[in-house]
């Protein structure tokens, strides 16, 4: 009795096994080149500005192309950061997905021959024309895989900035005027400070502390400066003026109680929130807070321009590449071009995001038009900056840290602008 | 967990020592469970309530929102069968595979096992990491690149490596009497296995397939490489498409973390009873 009992469980236990073990064999279905299916891959979520542009274009895409499905996944960000080397040495390959663009990601995929070269598609079907001049450095990539120039590589369809998110309500609150120039914005956290509330929400954790910093950097910085330093035209000094006021003013800041020692250790997310919850003024950071901000925030707000500065933080933003074992990619190319389209980049507009091509007269909401014309200034005097940890690899985290010291005393101005001087010189690229 | 140990035949004490036990038993408890209840707590929060009044803050209704947007984003069924089929092959391959390397070590005490199990205890101390380069070009050069026959394969042959190294030490004082009784019987190497070994160490097998199933469940960083097609992908990768480059939705993440730690947490629940019967063989019956 209890033999049989234990070989019906031991059949049981085996057949499960083989039913398990062949059902795991499942196919994986690689691309096909029969110009019947567009794969596509991309990492926005499906309410973001991009994810509903992007919906749209795929709508679009199936209207004008009968018989051709597009088969799309999202995919996390870190999955695609992790495995896009080894997806696109495969034959699983995508006909087309979204990528990050820089040095270290897209630049390096280039430079292994990975992906395919669209300068004679950019040129032809106008894309270089609607892209403006440092939205585009993001896009070409020469032989090293290092920005600025070479071939395109990659189509970004939006772009990012920073500015300045300011709760009008707790200005009015505290019979704080708003500000239009820099001496205005000291002024207004000045009053602040007097009122007992911290003006800056921070996150020395985080990127935006060294945001903060380089901003007011770039503020006595020019286009040759920011050349220097991200594309390695020219030796980078971190004593010359810029970065010595950049450095001294943000540990000044600190002392001056308008951004909290104790932010030496949060995260984006908790000075987000805190912008958010109403507890602090102002946030200086990028154009991917907007939609969360116009879907949370529960007071009045506004946003504008760093003062006095003519360039900001910011850059084209994530890139659609073609992998070069991609089956379809005329289909690819085709796509791209939808989402270049002036209804695709109207929708993107707004829905909150910063699109490379769009029409402002045709942006309804009035919030939505001003992130645009905002834009729209800053690519016309040229005055995308781009980001501090660009340059180097690794040096993202050597920001962080040396900041994090700045905020709470630990490091003066000096040594700061030292220690990343030296990380800098390290990791920059010998030709 | 039976961490309350009884000093016997000293009763004054006993009660002295108890209550101190159970206080810290009772706050290692709050610790591990108060995740838990934030992941649950915050899982049914709207969006607004987060950022409102932050994580602690409880919320004013249930908002199933993101649990049911996270099921549909993702296709959760699929992924749960996917979780499901690659941890039970995994479970059960790596047990039976564990057992005959045990068998071979332990009870038949072949030449040299003292280099054999050292090669296994060195193939537990590998990390994942420097897996998955060779992992890719294997599985790439076999065809088997995004299937998940080939997540099977690897854990299954990394788990039996230290299902291998627990068992052949559990096995080695697998007590002799009872194998020289069935061999002077006439039972053959086989019959002893499997009429005598298994039956007696079933209770051990049982905790190491429970053990088996819910850590390859866990696991992230092969499945994320491995398995690209999201019609392949398991729970733990699916949970990975919320984390955004900057920004990240709190909310869902936590409905996407509750729904990927429920299904471990039944079978845990499902399979207790095997886990208190003890990790160690029964003595001579």
């Amino acid at each position: 009795m209890l033999t049989a009992r234990r070989r019906v469980m031991a059949t049981a236990a085996a057949v499960l096994c083989g039913t398990l073990l062949l059902a795991s064999c499942g196919g994986s279905d690689s691309g096909s080149s029969d110009g019947k299916t567009l794969r596509l891959w991309h990492y926005e979520g499906p309410d973001s500005a991009m994810g509903l542009a992007w919906n749209a274009a795929i709508e679009e895409f199936e209207r004008t192309h009968p018989g051709v499905e597009v088969k799309f996944e999202e995919k996390g960000f870190e999955q695609i950061q992790k495995t896009a080397p080894m997806v696109l040495n495969s034959g699983d390959a995508p006909d087309l997905m979204e990528y990050n663009k820089g040095n270290a990601t897209a630049g390096l995929l280039s430079k292994q021959g990975l992906l395919t070269d669209l300068s004679a598609e950019a040129a032809e079907r106008g894309w270089d024309r609607k892209i403006s001049a440092s939205v585009r450095t993001t896009s070409q990539y020469d032989a090293r895989g290092v920005m600025g120039s070479g071939k395109w590589y990659g189509i970004p369809n939006y772009a990012e900035y920073t500015m300045v998110f300011y709760n009008k309500d707790l200005f009015e609150k505290h019979g704080v005027a708003e500000p239009r120039t820099f001496g205005e914005l000291t002024a207004a956290m000045d009053a602040f400070v007097d009122k007992g509330v911290t003006p800056l929400a921070n996150a020395g954790a985080e990127y935006m502390a060294q945001q903060y910093l380089y901003q007011l950097a770039l503020s006595r910085a020019d286009r040759g400066w920011v050349d220097s330093y991200e594309l390695y035209q020219g030796k980078s000094d971190f004593h010359d003026a810029a970065w010595t006021y950049g450095a001294e003013t943000f540990a000044d800041w600190v002392r001056k109680g308008y951004i909290s020692e104790k932010s030496s250790g949060t995260k984006a997310e908790d000075a987000g929130v805190s912008f958010i919850r109403g507890e602090s003024p102002i946030l200086f950071s990028g154009s991917w807070w907007y939609g969360r901000f116009v879907a949370e925030n529960k007071f009045d707000w506004g946003t504008f321009l760093w003062p006095d500065s003519a360039m900001t933080l910011g850059s084209g933003g994530n890139l659609w590449v073609v992998p070069k074992g991609a089956a379809n990619k005329d289909l690819a190319y085709d796509f791209i071009d939808i989402t270049m389209s002036r209804r695709i980049q109207n929708l993107l507009g707004n829905k909150g995001g910063v699109p490379v091509a769009a029409d402002p007269a045709a942006i309804t909401d009035p919030r939505a038009k001003g992130l645009i014309e905002n834009f729209n200034t800053l690519a016309e005097r040229d005055g995308l900056a781009f980001y501090p940890d660009w340059p180097v690899p690794g040096f993202y985290d050597v920001l962080v840290s040396e900041t994090q010291k700045l905020i709470t005393g630990d490091a003066t101005p000096d040594a700061y602008l030292d220690a990343v001087q030296k990380a800098y010189d390290k990791g920059v690229p010998k030709t | 967990m039976s961490a309350v140990r009884r000093p016997a035949g000293r009763p004054r004490s006993a009660v002295l020592s108890r209550y101190p036990v159970l206080v810290a038993l009772a706050v290692g408890a709050l610790f591990m469970v108060l995740p838990f209840l934030i992941v649950a707590v915050n899982a049914v929060k709207s969006p607004a309530e987060y950022s409102a009044g932050g994580p602690l803050s409880l919320p004013d209704g249930l908002y199933l929102d993101g649990l049911k947007d996270f099921w549909e984003r993702v296709d959760f069924g699929q992924k749960l069968l996917n979780s499901v089929l690659i941890s039970g092959s995994v479970a059960v391959l790596a047990v039976v595979l564990s057992v005959l390397n045990a068998y071979a070590i332990g009870i038949g005490r072949i030449r040299g096992r003292a280099w054999v199990l050292a090669f296994f205890v060195l193939a537990n101390t590998l990390p994942q990491e420097a897996l998955v380069y060779p992992v890719y070009h294997l599985s790439k050069e076999a065809g088997l690149y995004d299937t998940r026959l080939s997540v099977v394969i690897v854990f299954t042959v990394i788990q039996a490596a230290f299902g291998t190294y627990l068992l052949a030490a559990v096995l080695g004082r697998f007590p002799r009497e009872i194998v020289d009784a069935a061999r002077i019987d006439g039972a053959n190497a086989w019959q002893v296995l499997w009429r005598i070994v298994v039956p007696v160490s079933r209770p051990t097998l049982g905790v190491l397939l429970v053990f088996f199933f819910v850590w390859t469940w866990n696991e992230f960083l092969l499945p994320l490489v491995m398995l690209i097609s999201n019609d392949n992908q398991t729970v733990s990768v699916a949970l990975g498409v919320l984390q955004g480059q900057r920004l990240m939705d709190a909310t869902m993440t936590n409905a996407a973390a509750l729904l990927g730690v429920l299904p471990a947490i039944v079978f845990f629940l499902v399979f207790q009873r095997t886990l208190t019967r003890g990790i160690a063989v029964g003595a001579v019956k």
